[in-house]
């Protein structure tokens, strides 16, 4: 709460971009993140050698595609200073039912059904923003409501979806490149560009600006509105993209089947170093925290532990994270 | 007026049953344990600081006192052992949200699934314990008149609540605290103190809850309280609290919330309605409170 208090208070909203003490989105954390991964990995590989395969490398991308797809819609809200996204679950499984269900109209992959899930994604995003700008409220609470109510909604209508096993977007799913999953790749390429165009266009220039400080963004003519469209609509865009890559890679999934990511992708953005308040945050960094975190599922099962302790760990690394953040915005502060 | 205009909803639409003492009784021991739990965490939201994780808390506690009271344990002592697990996580909560500065929603919605993931483990492969106490079962499954107990209990807990939030200097801190934490730290308020109390509270009243879930049903699953974190704030929001301010709102308004909340889905109950369309109509009441809200002086969000 003290955070979301000080994003909107004119007092501390100067902290972030333009403060020459700021860090540059940093090294620090990149080594910290890479650090824990390394020690995980090496801990689990002393622990049992045989986790140190070929099998645990495909696992571990395997999750990685989807997360860190999502991730990179998370960090672009995050660093504009719309806080978070909560309404990601539902936003991914409509582009994915959306696909589904043309692939089985006959649609034929080549784009078509890709663009369609993407399209999907943005207006649910812009759909948000409607909300969010018009009615000046909270993302938190609004994308909490909506991602609620998408979700009943969905219910109503279908309770099980699946993406034809003979299309080719499924055979893509379960296709390889280079010994990784093809669904990875994709998920690299987009880690990539977008980190590499945020500080570099125009765009993504206004996006980090309106999240350091609004008013100073305003003063110099950004206008707040169409970047709170254009960040929300991008990033659901990115969500519905995740939905093509999640149709193509699972079988048969329920409504709710999107839930399961929330976690990891916030816990995976707040680790990457973007800042909660705006302003602050590197998308290239989420390669590494979204592969930490990736490794803990697979290193779990290794050291016996049940599916259950899943939750239990993943809950408890959003805490340390979150605690983290607020500990590094508060050190700015002084 | 939103809950005039649910009864009057419910008796053109039900009919002059809805109003019946036998539904009546339905809805009070439906909504007992929410307001209960309602009366507790408003505390924290008086604060400004929002604990999410209540819901998995519920669990947590009515976990604990089942699998205790299954192997053996005397209901006093299984229920002590649950409160002072959630006290444990409560303090937890303080110490990131308060020492740390944390996100509050962030980092008790990362208590949430933490705690979710302990009531599954600790509710086993069956998913569900069995702890049938008949005394307490038919403490908390009597009622008084149309209400039951747990709904009386609830109701002085709230009663109670509304008198410290209005009539006292602790409550006034609070109040202060979450109306403007810098100002209230300057007039000589400890705001980490405050903050942390409101969470421990907060975490009290989900253990408490989860108890009397025990009593009313008899036994626990690793599903108790799954999103009756959302259920309460959205009515609480209903009933005049803020999420995302503090220093607004009162017990007696998140009692009336709760009860518009559970007289709606109780209608659609009654008229056999599919359960989403509740979740719908919570999640547009959810929107629709935030707004309210923002339109009665909260932060604008730009």
């Amino acid at each position: 709460m003290t955070n979301v208090a000080t994003t909107t208070s004119p007092v501390t909203a100067g902290r972030g971009e333009g403060v020459p003490r700021e860090p540059p989105a940093g090294w620090g954390t990149a080594v910290t993140v890479a650090g824990a991964w390394i020690v995980l990995i090496v801990v689990s590989g002393i622990h049992r050698a045989d986790f140190l395969s070929h099998q645990t490398v495909l696992a571990v991308t395997f999750t990685m595609a989807i997360t860190g797809v999502l991730a990179v819609a998370q960090a672009l809200v995050g660093i504009s200073g719309g806080i978070l996204d909560l309404s990601q679950p539902a936003g991914l499984i409509l582009s994915a039912a959306v696909a589904a269900n043309l692939l089985e109209r006959g649609w034929p992959v080549g784009g078509a059904v890709v663009v369609a899930g993407i399209v999907v994604g943005a207006l649910w995003g812009f759909g948000n923003a409607l909300i969010i700008v018009f009615g000046k409220l909270n993302p938190i609470i609004v994308t909490l409501g909506t991602n609620f109510i998408l979700g009943a909604v969905m219910f109503l209508i279908w309770q099980n979806a699946q993406v034809p096993i003979d299309s080719s977007l499924a055979e893509f799913g379960r296709d390889y490149l280079i010994g990784l999953p093809s669904t990875w790749w994709p998920m690299v390429v987009l880690v990539l560009v977008v980190g590499f165009l945020l500080p570099r266009t125009r765009y993504g220039r206004h996006t980090i600006a309106v999240g350091g400080n609004r008013f100073a963004a305003q003063a110099r003519g950004i206008s707040l509105r169409k970047t709170r469209f254009a960040v929300f609509s991008a990033a659901g865009a990115i969500v519905g993209f995740a939905g093509i890559l999640f149709a193509a890679s699972t079988g048969p999934f329920a409504p709710s089947a999107g839930a399961t990511y929330q976690l990891p992708v916030i816990a995976s953005v707040i680790l990457a170093g973007v800042s909660l308040s705006g302003g602050r945050g590197s998308i290239w960094l989420i390669l590494l925290s979204v592969g930490f975190l990736s490794t803990v599922p697979t290193s779990l099962v290794f050291f016996g532990f049940s599916s259950n302790w899943q939750q239990v760990f993943q809950g408890s690394i959003l805490i340390i994270a979150v605690a983290i953040d607020g500990w590094r915005a508060r050190r700015l502060q002084r | 007026m939103t809950l005039i205009a649910v009864i009057v909803v419910g008796l053109s639409w039900v009919g002059p049953n809805f109003l019946a003492s036998s539904n009546i009784t339905i809805i009070a021991s439906f909504v007992a344990v929410p307001m209960l739990i309602a009366a507790f965490s408003g505390f924290a939201l008086l604060a400004g600081v929002v604990d999410l994780s209540i819901g998995s808390m519920v669990g947590l506690s009515s976990a604990i006192t089942a699998s205790l009271m299954s192997a053996g344990w005397p209901l006093a002592g299984a229920a002590a052992v649950a409160l002072v697990a959630c006290l444990f996580c409560g303090a937890i909560n303080a110490a990131a949200v308060v020492w740390f500065g944390a996100d509050t929603i962030a980092a008790t919605l990362g208590m949430l699934v933490a705690l979710r993931g302990f009531d599954y483990i600790i509710a086993g492969p069956q998913g569900s314990i069995a702890a049938f106490d008949v005394d307490f079962y038919t403490f908390t499954n009597t009622a008084l008149g149309p209400l039951p107990y747990p709904f009386i209990i609830a109701l002085a807990c709230i009663a109670i609540a509304a008198i410290i939030v209005s009539r006292t200097r602790g409550g006034r801190h609070v109040q202060a605290v979450g109306g403007d934490d810098r100002a209230a730290g300057r007039a000589g308020i400890s705001v980490t103190t405050v903050r942390s109390l409101a969470l421990v509270l907060s975490a009290l009243g989900a253990g408490i809850g989860g108890v009397l879930y025990v009593g009313q049903l008899g036994s626990a699953s690793n599903l108790t309280g799954t999103g009756l974190e959302f259920q309460v704030y959205a009515a609480m929001m209903i009933g005049g609290y803020s999420i995302l301010r503090g220093g607004v709102g009162n017990p007696v308004g998140a009692a009336l919330g709760l009860l518009v909340v559970a007289g709606t889905s109780n209608i659609l109950d009654v008229q056999a309605i599919s359960p989403y369309f509740t979740n719908i109509i919570v999640g547009l009441l959810l929107l629709a409170a935030v707004l309210l809200d923002r339109l009665r002086g909260g932060d604008a969000f730009e």
